[in-house]
């Protein structure tokens, strides 16, 4: 298992209880900084006062959908990378979804290990679109 | 919202624009993005290898032989919706949205797919309980197909089958809906992680407990009480099998013993019998193996057979016709003394008896084994090996009367589905004998049949022996060469189409050509998935091209693997045009409607302009167009490497270049990665680039001093580098980059004067291995570039390349052979890549093109002078 120490925090966003404390365990346990949330209302407060960097996010949820969730994370901040997770077996929302720009759309169930790369990628596009803004700026 | 939306999107279009992605700055930001790169390739490979699973799959059930219902169609469609968004998804990750219009083309795509879907989502739903007698073959959405089977069996052809009766998938969904199970258990299966084995433990548990511990709805369970009530009256004695009969798994999930099956259930346990099998959808390893097949939990759905059991005094099985020998068309039947699985599983040797289809069906052979033991029910249920009395051992098991009536039964069975039968039959303690099974004889591989391999035609030579059935049939025609696209132009009428290489572009001639033979490529190929569309016969079979000269009368045996020289008479006589018994059934009709959106293949030229994301009409147009783009972007990796200045591994070789070494994971062993030394040859595990390394170091052209130089030749290798001074040289610096991986290799170099660029995959799915190969630029005049050039396309074509060239370039491409042979591409490259140094010196005349390029392949490294012109 990949033990190394990661410097940035992921945010899981699960109604599920048990989904989202086994995956915070097993990211927990491969070295990521693991936030959680319950509900899409608490993952937008989460995101106002201490935001991660990669943002793990099931489709369906009471209350706030998947879908409405990554457009208030957006809208605070652009750059955060959104992974989105669903159990649903069509494919029309993963084509919206990927066109609106999630970072990717992962069908469950998945591969622990598979999520955890996934999180890696996201975290390294982020940087590298940061990197670019910044230049931008100057 | 609708605000907010746009300015994301504009935000997202502008990032993407900006190509942010491919910008990176520092040596671990590079890294790891080569390394996301490649995994989406990889993904998308596999994606790739599932949708085309998909559609042979779907081009099987297409010709309405075997039984399939609703279930199926959703699973399979769902399966290749979710691949092809998968390569839609990567590609446009890979290369920053560049071919967003994929999204449109499979959006429309899927809208057509669902609106036939939901039509027939609609219809009526059946009762939960159904008695055989009420039971026919159309019923088999709802029944499961070995129930309507039985039923129809039973009911048409008035031929014995065990009494039973069938819970429906509608018992399956009422139990489900009157507690309220559904929901939770969709959601159940959705916190798993596939690879986490105590969460799939417990989950499974928790699940099987619930499952088991609601009660039937009453009505359900007065129905199934019922139903035995109306077979055995009040004997309450009968013993009953119950087992699940596949309806929206494939059938491979059901015979690979996924589902529990129940012997021996008495009457008054049924109900809880009914759970039990029921629940076992949930078991760990049902689970488990659903989700590696892909099988959705929405569209779950369980018939249950529940037949009276059999004390079989005799059973076996029965083929209508040979397997794989089409001219052979007499009835074969097996058996053995007791129960069934002794008949097929090789613990005893059966006797065999073999029946004429004449109108008396004469015996024609009867052989009698030695049956020393077999397989019975125990008095208290269970079964288990018992000894055979010795007077019975070596006595046949059927009489003459019966083998010709069940003889009969193979017959009839085989009129009415319309194409060869295997069944499985049973003689009852009573006399009766029992069909207890019948699908459609499919024997794929003849040599693991466990059947005899059938013995050649004889007086007529046998060229090919042991070829790969990639579409069943029986063509005859004048071999034709197929070496180029030019070459499918004139090809004539009725012509066996005879190449080095499946590919998908010979669909242009496949109404004209009588059958495909290549020397390498995949049964679940794009061609081979045509070559079934359109019926040809087709096999795969190494070393061809000698064995066949072009003009060459002869006949495939694509149900044999052989090739014959000569128009094999009896095999054309024994072609039949078999129908198939689904087709006209509602659920065919969708089918057939729903694969015009999914197996036709329009974009077969990736050159031709409606090579496009629009011009996507079918998943397999998305799949191939995201295919061949996804090897474009992992060849402009190297591209990157060029940028990439501050950090690699540098390689300990004798060469006449430095190469740095990026590895993607599992391409080095770890002692090359946790020392900071030069990385030695033998800590290179990537296959791919191992092999080119062999090549590269080989003592033939590693030996070489460099080339006397003819005069001539220099001064213009001189003048051309005085006139565009480093315009080549700047590309890659002095450095060549191989970034690996254990199955990978992009491998971007600089030799001599030249660049090259190989990007190639080297594992055991033949269908995901590849090689590409760019070669470009260089000092030298334009005459002798072009000479050069053209020696380096003539050199890959001997070797086995599709090559085309533009100007100076060459582009060579190979796919799906076998790893060796990938292997032994890659060795024959790395001779090219050194062989080629100073390549130029040697082109003074037209000639020394043919020259070079024969020396080469015939293994002559070592060229001192070009010949004089002619």
């Amino acid at each position: 298992m990949d033990k190394k120490q990661r410097e940035f925090k992921v945010l899981l966003v699960d109604d599920e209880d048990i989904f989202r404390e086994a995956t915070a365990r097993q990211l927990s346990v491969r070295g990521f900084i693991v936030l959680t949330a319950e509900s899409g209302e608490a993952a937008v407060e989460s995101i106002k006062t201490d935001p991660p960097e990669v943002v793990v996010l099931d489709q369906q949820m009471p209350g706030m959908h998947g879908s409405d969730t990554f457009i208030a994370i957006k809208a605070i901040d652009p750059l955060i990378e959104v992974i989105m997770l669903t159990g649903n077996t069509s494919v029309d929302n993963a084509i919206e979804m990927m066109q609106m720009g999630t970072f990717d759309y992962l069908m469950k169930p998945i591969n622990i290990d598979e999520l955890l790369y996934k999180i890696e990628d996201a975290y390294t596009r982020k940087k590298l679109n940061e990197k670019q803004q910044r230049e931008a700026k100057q | 919202m609708a605000t907010i939306l746009g300015n994301l999107k504009q935000l997202f279009k502008e990032l993407r624009d900006r190509n942010v992605a491919d910008q990176p700055g520092n040596p671990s930001e590079m890294s790891a993005l080569f390394r996301f790169r490649y995994t989406l390739f990889k993904e998308l490979l596999a994606a790739n290898s599932e949708l085309l699973s998909v559609l042979s799959d779907m081009d099987e059930k297409l010709k309405g032989e075997t039984v399939f219902g609703l279930s199926y169609i959703t699973n399979q469609v769902n399966k290749s919706l979710r691949s092809a968004f998968q390569m839609v998804k990567n590609l446009n990750v890979m290369s920053s949205g560049k071919h967003r219009d994929l999204y449109a083309a499979l959006e429309q795509i899927n809208d057509r797919i669902k609106a036939i879907i939901e039509e027939r989502k609609a219809e009526h739903a059946p009762r939960a309980v159904m008695s055989y007698e009420h039971i026919l073959l159309k019923d088999a959405d709802w029944a499961g197909g070995k129930n309507a089977n039985l039923g129809e069996i039973s009911n048409r052809l008035h031929i014995p089958v065990p009494e039973g009766f069938a819970i429906t998938t509608k018992g399956f969904h009422d139990f489900f809906e009157y507690n309220d199970l559904k929901e939770a258990i969709i959601k159940q299966k959705n916190l798993l992680y596939v690879n986490e084995f105590d969460l799939l433990n417990n989950l499974s548990a928790e699940t099987l407990a619930l499952v088991r511990s609601k009660p039937l709805p009453p009505e359900l369970a007065e129905d199934i009480l019922a139903a035995c009530a109306g077979l055995w009256g009040d004997d309450q004695s009968v013993l009953v099998a119950m087992r699940s009969s596949a309806v929206g798994e494939d059938g491979d999930i059901s015979y690979a013993g996924q589902y529990l099956t129940l012997l021996g259930v008495t009457r008054s346990a049924i109900c809880e019998a009914y759970k039990s099998i029921i629940s076992s959808l949930f078991s760990a390893r049902s689970i488990a193996y659903r989700s590696s097949k892909g099988v959705y939990d929405e569209d779950l759905a369980m018939a249950v057979a529940c037949l009276k059991m059999v004390d079989s005094r005799v059973s076996g099985v029965l083929y209508t016709r040979h397997p794989y020998d089409i001219t052979n068309e007499h009835i074969l039947i097996n058996a053995v003394w007791g129960l069934g699985p002794y008949a097929v599983d090789g613990v005893v040797t059966p006797d065999a008896y073999t029946v004429t289809k004449d109108a008396g069906l004469t015996l024609q052979e009867k052989i009698v084994a030695t049956k020393p033991v077999q397989l019975a029910l125990h008095a208290g249920g269970g079964v288990g090996e018992q000894p055979v009395a010795e007077d019975m051992q070596n006595i046949p098991c059927l009489n003459d009367d019966q083998i010709r009536l069940l003889a009969g039964y193979g017959a009839a069975l085989e009129r009415h589905y319309k194409c060869p039968q295997d069944v499985e039959w049973a003689l009852a303690p009573d006399g009766q004998l029992l069909i207890l099974q019948s699908r459609p004889l499919k024997i794929q591989n003849p040599a693991h049949s466990g059947l005899p391999k059938a013995v050649p035609l004889k007086g007529y030579p046998l060229i090919v022996d042991n070829g790969e059935i990639a579409s069943q049939g029986v063509g005859t025609g004048v071999a034709v060469h197929v070496r180029s696209m030019e070459d499918l132009a004139d090809f004539p009428e009725g012509g066996v189409l005879i190449a080095r290489h499946s590919s998908p572009e010979y669909v242009m001639v496949m109404r004209r050509c009588s059958a495909i033979v290549v020397e390498a490529g995949s049964v679940s190929g794009h061609m081979a998935a045509l070559a079934r569309e359109f019926n040809v016969p087709t096999l795969i079979c190494a070393h061809l091209l000698d064995r066949i000269p072009p003009g060459m009368e002869v006949t495939v045996d694509a149900y044999s693997g052989r090739v014959y020289a000569g128009t094999v008479i009896e095999l054309l006589a024994a072609v039949r045009k078999e129908e198939a018994h689904m087709k006209g059934t509602p659920v065919h009709d969708q089918l057939q409607r729903i694969a015009k959106h999914v197996t036709p293949l329009n974009l077969v030229n990736p050159d031709a302009p409606e090579f496009t994301p629009l011009g996507c009409a079918t998943l397999h147009d998305l799949a191939r167009y995201c295919h061949e783009y996804s090897y474009k972007e992992m060849f402009q990796i190297s591209d990157l490497a060029s940028k990439f200045h501050g950090w690699s591994l540098k390689l300990d070789a004798a060469l006449p270049m430095d190469i740095h070494l990026i590895d993607l994971g599992s391409g080095l062993k770890e002692s090359a990665m946790t020392k900071w030394h030069a990385v030695k040859i033998d800590e290179i595990v990537s296959a791919p680039f191992q092999f080119l390394l062999q090549g590269m170091l080989s003592k033939e052209v590693h030996g070489l001093e460099p080339r006397p130089v003819n005069f001539s030749g220099l001064l213009s290798v001189i003048r051309e580098q005085t006139l565009t001074p480093g315009h080549i040289g700047d590309r890659f610096g002095d450095r060549s980059y191989a970034i690996i991986a254990d199955k990978y290799l992009n491998f971007s170099s600089r030799v001599g004067y030249h660049y090259s660029v190989i990007d190639a995959y080297c594992g055991n799915t033949i269908s995901k291995n590849y090689i590409t190969f760019t070669f470009k630029g260089g000092a030298a005049d334009d005459i002798r570039k072009n000479r050069r050039v053209r020696a380096i396309a003539r050199i890959l074509d001997q070797e086995g390349f599709r090559v085309g060239v533009k100007g100076d370039k060459v582009d060579a491409r190979l796919q799906k052979y076998p790893k060796s042979y990938i292997e032994s591409r890659m060795d024959i490259l790395g001779r090219l890549l050194i062989f080629t140094r100073q390549l130029d010196m040697l082109m003074t005349t037209e000639h020394s093109v043919e020259w070079v390029a024969d020396n080469f392949v015939a293994g002559n490294y070592k060229l001192t002078a070009p010949p004089a012109e002619a």
